[in-house]
């Protein structure tokens, strides 16, 4: 129980950052909080039913479900993929504004357009 | 006036935090009993029908492929998408304070003319990892091919691939660079990974299995359709990364 | 071939076509790397339309091909099902794609990486709306998303990447709700499949009742990002306002409204599906009117569009969550979805052509205020079009969308209205109806003469051809005048594929009714006179509050955590 309590917080601390945050680069390391929340919960929580890894090598006890393993796997890379983008964005966007704080950059944006 | 203004802003952060918590919390907490009919499955008949001793690789390159195909597609817009964001520079408004021109924000830089002034890329650096590099890539390479058999597969083995690519490219401290680590030749490995991919997805219909069929289900060597796909996403992983990390760190101003 | 193997042959064929595309990156710039590039753009363009040609007789009356990906095992590899929704849906995505390429190659953006990015987000479509696989449902969204946050910034206008950032970090907040939503009810029912999970909520019952609630509402919360349905829309008009031409045709005609198709699905399996369909009518036919005031008050043309996408999307929503309210299997169930999925294609097609003429006009002048901008078809002959395509375009565009008959729009819209009769829903549409006539009056002043003549083409001095701009116009004007013309052949045939195999397709509705024609008139009457409402001084200052009331970046969130706990809350009761 404990350790979903704590997910819980971790979850909410993301959301927290992506909110609160104006840093735009502190918004992309909440995005990231969250993602590894879910993920974390996924496999720790596919694990209760067995302590064995799937890999079928003979006469082994029962094996934790590998499918949230897999589709982890696919929500990992997805998730690297979002913050690379979006860090190459926040990038892009200190280049064209000068700066990381999401309320000057739409001011910057919006005095020039 | 601004104190009211950020207090209302907390305000409404706090209480959205709150609404979204409430109905977060059933889901995170809930302790419903995990079902074990897909694992039992698996267990059961996983290895004979796909042929991979490993169940995860069984599920994403063979029950599961479709979604694998999704990730490197994924994986393909991001690359595009940063490198053509990271290719413009234009600035809106003149450069005030809080601007680039200072050195550390050139850390890793791999261009020379950038090296000089930074403290961060010492000489160990390069030495360790010009020469860790090749055995990196060498253990990339043995996670990638055994991944049917021993945790990994092309994901794994494509990171750590990539992470050599890139070490390969610290390493070097002229200009003289191995094939590998050219911006170009990698993103032309990434697109040919990319059709080879499509194509092998596409070989299952010639053979009556369907799209993402195992082509070689009724040959007696099913694993070799999951080592073939394995090798395909790890030249696809290992290039995409390497090529992102390389025009990060600059290094596609030498093309 | 099998039938499975030809429908998935909708999503593969881009694919390929994008590998190929991207490949031509790889040749030096010139004619080869051009031709790999336009044969890549052939195959994912033209031969899915072949392959659904040939599907076409397989899924009437109510048939679908199902299947699981590869002929796995049923309970583990990803099943899908291509029923007649999917065909629609196929078709207008590969319409209004093939429309907006075309016109790429005259507008921009151009080049290998465009041309495959823009065909993965054709084959991601078509896979979002036949997948019936929860977790393959999470990474077709993603595939769309992620095609989008790209195509946003390509047009380089200051402020398209902010909003493409804004975007990002809304819609995969969002898609991380989704993933926890799926994680639920893969816990709850040991299956990632739309039929497995509706057979292990029943088995349920009412155990764990509050678990699988809150899952629910965080799918159909994520999805309604994507289409932007009331409190959750606030990413969407800097997104299609700032992104290239083309990719706002696509994004405001396609993208948006495949999720919502999609989430269908798995709702009308699902006993909440009902509820969940008559709160989001309601917000949708909220949407329809508050976004049509909004767009009324905008200064820009593109976002005066965009404003109007959210509003026709609140049109498709109402109608889409009264057929889950009724169910598809009743006639007037049925009917509300023929209506739903015609205006979504029609919207389409009529969208898609005032972003592209608008798009054009803004280009050839070089100014985007519709207070400034005027005397354009003067700046368009400048360009070279003899005859005023451009203008034309616009002219039907507009009419369509103010539901005019004999085009498209007036179909679909008197479909939707019809269907409605009677519900609080009527009222709020027709409402909008009228401030859609008074804010396209309000934008045809582009071309009205006026004393300002607008700057002269920076365009002009351009290398890029004209004409596939001309032609794109061209082609959706045909659809959008064949679309209203045609229509008593067209809406048998949809409610045909549309109908599960044991409803009677609806009768031919009588639309152009005199009655119909009456309301269309007192419609114009009253957008006339809200446009000169608008235009006093009176109306003015209105109008400007409303266009710069202030919109922040945390104001997305907070809007997507209220719209989650109400759509929680109305479940729960």
């Amino acid at each position: 129980m404990i350790e979903r309590i704590l997910l819980l917080v971790l979850f909410m601390i993301g959301f927290w950052a992506i909110m609160a945050h104006r840093n735009i680069i502190k918004k992309i390391f909440g995005l990231n909080i969250i993602n590894a929340s879910v993920v974390i919960l996924f496999i720790l929580e596919g694990s209760r039913i067995g302590n064995e890894v799937p890999i079928m090598y003979g006469g082994i006890g029962p094996t934790a479900d590998p499918i949230p393993q897999a589709l982890m796997l696919t929500a990992i890379v997805i998730g690297v993929c979002v913050t690379a983008l979006s860090l190459a964005l926040a990038v892009h966007l200190y280049r064209t504004s000068g700066s990381f704080d999401i309320d000057v950059i739409k001011r910057r944006i919006q005095d020039e357009a | 006036m601004n104190d009211g203004k950020t207090a209302w802003r907390n305000i409404r952060i706090f209480a959205s935090l709150v609404l979204i918590g409430a109905v977060m919390a059933p889901i995170f907490l809930s302790d419903a009993s995990w079902p074990v009919t897909a694992r039992d499955y698996l267990m059961a008949q996983g290895q004979a029908e796909s042929g991979a001793v490993n169940l995860v690789s069984a599920i994403y390159l063979g029950y599961r492929a479709f979604d694998t195909l999704g990730e490197t597609i994924v994986l393909l817009i991001a690359v595009t998408g940063t490198l053509s964001l990271l290719a413009r520079v234009e600035s809106l408004v003149s450069p005030g304070p809080e601007d680039t021109s200072s050195p550390n924000a050139k850390g890793f830089s791999l261009s020379l003319e950038k090296r000089v002034s930074h403290a961060l890329r010492t000489n160990l650096l390069e030495e360790v990892t010009g020469k860790v590099g090749p055995i990196v890539l060498l253990f990339g390479f043995y996670v990638m091919l055994y991944g049917h058999l021993s945790p990994g597969g092309g994901f794994q083995g494509g990171v750590i691939i990539a992470s050599g690519i890139v070490f390969l490219a610290l390493g070097n401290p002229y200009e003289d660079k191995s094939v590998l680590v050219r911006p170009a030749i990698l993103g032309g490995m990434e697109n040919i990974a990319f059709l080879l991919f499509i194509l092998s997805a596409m070989s299952g219909v010639f053979l009556e299995e369907g799209f993402f069929g195992n082509p070689l289900a009724v040959s007696g060597t099913p694993e070799g359709f999951i080592i073939l796909m394995n090798c395909i996403i790890g030249m696809k992983v290992g290039s995409s990364l390497a090529f992102m990390c390389i025009v990060m760190m600059g290094g596609a101003n030498h093309d | 071939m099998r039938p499975e193997d030809l429908v998935f042959a909708t999503v593969m064929l881009p694919l390929l076509g994008a590998a190929f595309a991207l490949c031509a990156n790889m040749f030096p710039k010139g004619k080869g790397a051009d031709t790999v590039e336009f044969i890549g753009a052939g195959i994912g363009l033209l031969l899915p339309l072949i392959v659904l040609a040939n599907v076409f007789p397989l899924v009437t009356g109510g048939n679908a091909i199902e299947g699981v990906i590869g002929s796995w095992h049923e309970g583990i590899g990803i099943t899908f099902s291509f029923d007649g929704l999917a065909l629609l849906i196929n078709i207008l995505g590969y319409t209004v794609g093939i429309a907006a390429w075309i016109y790429s190659l005259g507008g921009g953006p151009r080049g290998p990486a465009f041309t495959g990015i823009f065909l993965i987000q054709c084959a991601a479509l078509s896979a979002t709306i036949m997948t019936n696989d929860l977790f393959n449902l999470f990474v077709c969204l993603e595939i769309m998303g992620m095609t989008s946050y790209v195509l946003i910034p390509t047009s380089r206008k200051a402020g398209a990447s902010l909003a493409s950032f804004s975007y990002l970090m809304v819609s995969a907040s969002a898609m991380v709700f989704f993933l926890l939503g799926t994680y639920g009810l893969y816990r709850l029912t040991g299956s990632l499949s739309f039929q497995g999970i509706e057979a292990g909520l029943a088995l349920l019952g009412s155990t764990q009742r509050i678990l699988s609630l809150a899952c629910l509402t965080l799918l159909v919360s994520a999805v309604a990002i994507r289409v932007a349905i009331m409190p959750l829309y606030g990413w969407l008009p800097d997104a299609h306002a700032l992104s290239p031409h083309a990719v706002s045709a696509v994004l405001s005609g396609v993208l948006i409204k495949t999720p919502l198709f999609a989430l269908a699905r798995i709702l009308h399996l699902l006993p909440e599906g009902t509820k969940i369909g008559e709160l989001m009518s309601i917000a949708g036919a909220l949407t329809a009117v508050v976004a049509v005031v909004i767009a009324l008050s905008q200064r820009d043309a593109k976002r005066l569009l965009a404003y109007h996408s959210i509003s026709q999307i609140g049109y498709i929503v109402a109608a889409w969550g009264m057929a889950l309210r009724w169910g598809i299997d009743t006639p007037e169930g049925l009917a509300c979805m023929v209506g739903a999925f015609l205006h979504a294609f029609y919207h389409a097609l009529f969208k898609g052509l005032l972003f592209l003429s608008v798009g054009t006009t803004v280009d050839v002048t070089g100014e985007r205020n519709v207070y400034l901008l005027r005397s354009s078809i003067a700046s368009l002959k400048g360009r070279g079009e003899r005859i005023p395509i451009t203008f034309i375009a616009f002219v039907t565009g507009a009419l369509a969308i103010s539901a005019i008959p004999p085009l498209n729009g007036y179909v679909s819209k008197d479909l939707i209205t019809y269907s409605l009769k009677g519900t609080v829903h009527y009222v709020l549409l027709s409402i909008a109806s009228v401030g859609t006539v008074a804010s396209f009056i309000k934008l045809s002043r582009i071309y009205w003469r006026g004393t300002k003549v607008a700057a002269q083409a920076s365009l002009s001095t351009e290398t890029t051809p004209y004409w596939p701009r001309l032609v794109a116009e061209v082609l959706l004007s045909l659809l959008c005048i064949a679309g209203g013309v045609a229509s008593h052949l067209i809406i048998p045939v949809v409610s045909d594929l549309l109908a599960p195999a044991n409803v009677i397709a609806i009768a031919n509705a009588n639309l152009f009714s005199t009655d119909s024609l009456v309301k269309t008139a007192w419609t114009v009457a009253s957008g006339t006179l809200l446009f000169f409402a608008a235009t006093s001084r009176p109306g003015s200052v209105v109008l400007r509050i409303v266009r710069e009331r202030p919109r922040d970046f945390h104001g997305l969130f907070i809007s997507f955590a209220l719209g989650t706990a109400v759509l929680a809350g109305y479940l729960l009761i």
